[in-house]
């Protein structure tokens, strides 16, 4: 009788183990990685996008100098700061990258507001395609955004309620991931200046 | 009189869990009632069966899934996160290709969307979508003419995405996840027959570690959930028990009569299908593009 209650004690351990979060932990954390490389696959397609959408700018709208010049200086910013699944723990560098890409977003809706004064610009295809694409790739930053949040917060909760609390404390130390949140500049409506 | 206490305070904690649930949110997303789903009542009939006819054949021949809805109002809620909400809860689109989208019509704000699944983004992009939009749908959408404008915007959906997936790409239906309850069933039978082997003088003792040992195997296999834990008390006391009894002359196949019990687990999550047309699983990242007329 002895054996046979020693061994099922052991198979209950295993199963308590995989029970407590430890397998589950690991998951959600990967799902947090994986949300971020998505965030990060839109933001670099508006980088992509901004080089064309200068130039095309440009030809219409040559002496709009001082807009042009600081979208291309946020985007080169925005581009320059990368974060890897591994600092995603750390507040310092989620906020710098916040603020540079918030940077690139208001920078470009300063464009956009200066654009409606060149009804020409505003009628030309290739404008219009880039256009199409950039408000594309603003969609689908915000909603790759909420599936990010999202998941940071379920993993956030999972290492704090109770087994997997422990389970993370004792065995996998794994970090409190930060929020990707919507930017300040985006929020706030740019100004129109009609001279 | 204590186990049927036991199970009132049970039922009870059920009932709390089943009217807890359901999330609050700015605009309810419809019910998918076909193809065409016209809830601003701006389409006839006549439009309406066409195209529903015309986008069956074509999800038959590409296993692409369009689907058109309209609303009378957006009730304040912005456009791309009605329409995103819209495309997660009805899977618009095979499962794993994802070859979906949804030409989504606001009657009272003006405004419209295309929400591209992501299989289908390769060859109906923003670009594209951006124009059909501009270029075909919105001139006829200023004239009143929206039975014009719907039918020319998703002949050019097709036509951008045809191709891109043939009829034979259907993938075999698969259950969702890897929560696979069939493969919790091979260690559980294992373990009410190791239970009722080692425990069989011991009733009340089987039934205890089944109503422990149990849930954790739900845990393990079938991931958290408060209304799973409970049945799966209940299933290992009673299996506990009952393996304790049967197996006490020391072993005839006690997994036997689990078996077909378990079976019902794998078809309970399977939802309803409103006229014979549901969508296929499709998953979407937002891509696709909006305008107005």
């Amino acid at each position: 009788m002895q054996r046979p209650i020693k061994l099922f004690t052991l198979f209950l351990i295993a199963l308590t183990l995989s029970g407590c979060g430890y397998n589950a932990l690991q998951m959600k954390e990967e799902a947090v990685s994986k949300a971020w490389a998505d965030i990060e696959s839109n933001l670099q397609r508006r980088a992509d996008l901004i080089p064309n959408l200068v130039e095309t700018v440009k030809g219409y709208a040559g002496h709009e100098k001082e807009t042009l010049t600081q979208v291309t200086e946020a985007r080169s910013k925005a581009s320059s700061i990368q974060l890897s699944p591994a600092d995603l723990g750390n507040p310092a560098a989620m906020k710098q990258l916040q603020e540079a890409q918030g940077g690139l977003t208001s920078a470009l809706s300063r464009l956009m507001v200066v654009v409606e004064k060149y009804p020409d610009l505003k009628a030309n295809q290739s404008f219009r395609d880039l256009q199409s694409q950039l408000e594309g790739t603003e969609n689908r930053i915000n909603v790759a955004r909420q599936r990010y949040n999202q998941a940071v917060e379920d993993f956030n909760a999972s290492i704090r309620v109770f087994p997997a609390s422990l389970t993370n404390s004792l065995l996998l130390h794994l970090q409190k991931k930060e929020y990707f949140k919507a930017e300040a500049g985006a929020q706030a409506v740019p100004k129109v200046n009609f001279k | 009189m204590a186990p049927f206490r036991a199970l009132r305070i049970c039922l009870l904690l059920l009932g709390t869990l089943l009217f807890s649930i359901g999330p609050v949110q700015a605009l309810t997303v419809p019910a998918l009632k076909g193809r065409v789903n016209d809830y601003a009542q701006i389409l006839s009939p006549a439009t309406i069966s066409q195209l529903d006819n015309a986008l069956k054949y074509f999800e038959q021949q590409e296993s692409t899934q369009l689907v058109v809805l309209t609303v009378p109002t957006l009730e304040g809620d912005s456009l791309e996160d009605f329409s995103i909400r819209v495309a997660e809860s009805w899977k618009i689109g095979q499962k794993k290709i994802d070859s979906g989208a949804i030409l989504l019509v606001a009657k009272q704000e003006k405004k419209l969307r295309i929400e591209v699944g992501y299989g289908l983004e390769g060859k109906l992009t923003d670009l594209v979508s951006g124009r059909i939009i501009h270029d075909i749908i919105v001139p006829s959408f200023k004239e009143g003419n929206f039975d014009q404008g719907i039918i020319n915007g998703v002949t050019a959906m097709m036509e951008a995405v045809k191709g891109e997936f043939s009829a034979k790409s259907v993938p075999p239906k698969k259950n969702s996840k890897q929560n696979d309850p069939a493969g919790m069933i091979v260690p559980l039978v294992i373990f009410f027959v190791f239970l009722g082997n080692f425990l069989h003088q011991n009733r009340p003792a089987a039934a205890a570690i089944g109503a422990v040992g149990c849930p954790l195997f739900g845990l393990f296999f079938l991931g958290f959930s408060w209304i799973t834990l409970l049945i799966l008390v209940i299933v290992g006391l009673f299996g506990g028990l009952i393996a304790s009894t049967m197996l006490s002359g020391g072993g005839h196949g006690g997994g036997f009569f689990l078996g077909p019990g378990f079976g019902g687990f794998g078809g309970s999550s399977s939802g309803d299908d409103s006229g014979g047309f549901s969508g296929g699983g499709g998953d979407f990242g937002g891509g696709g593009a909006s305008g107005d007329w």
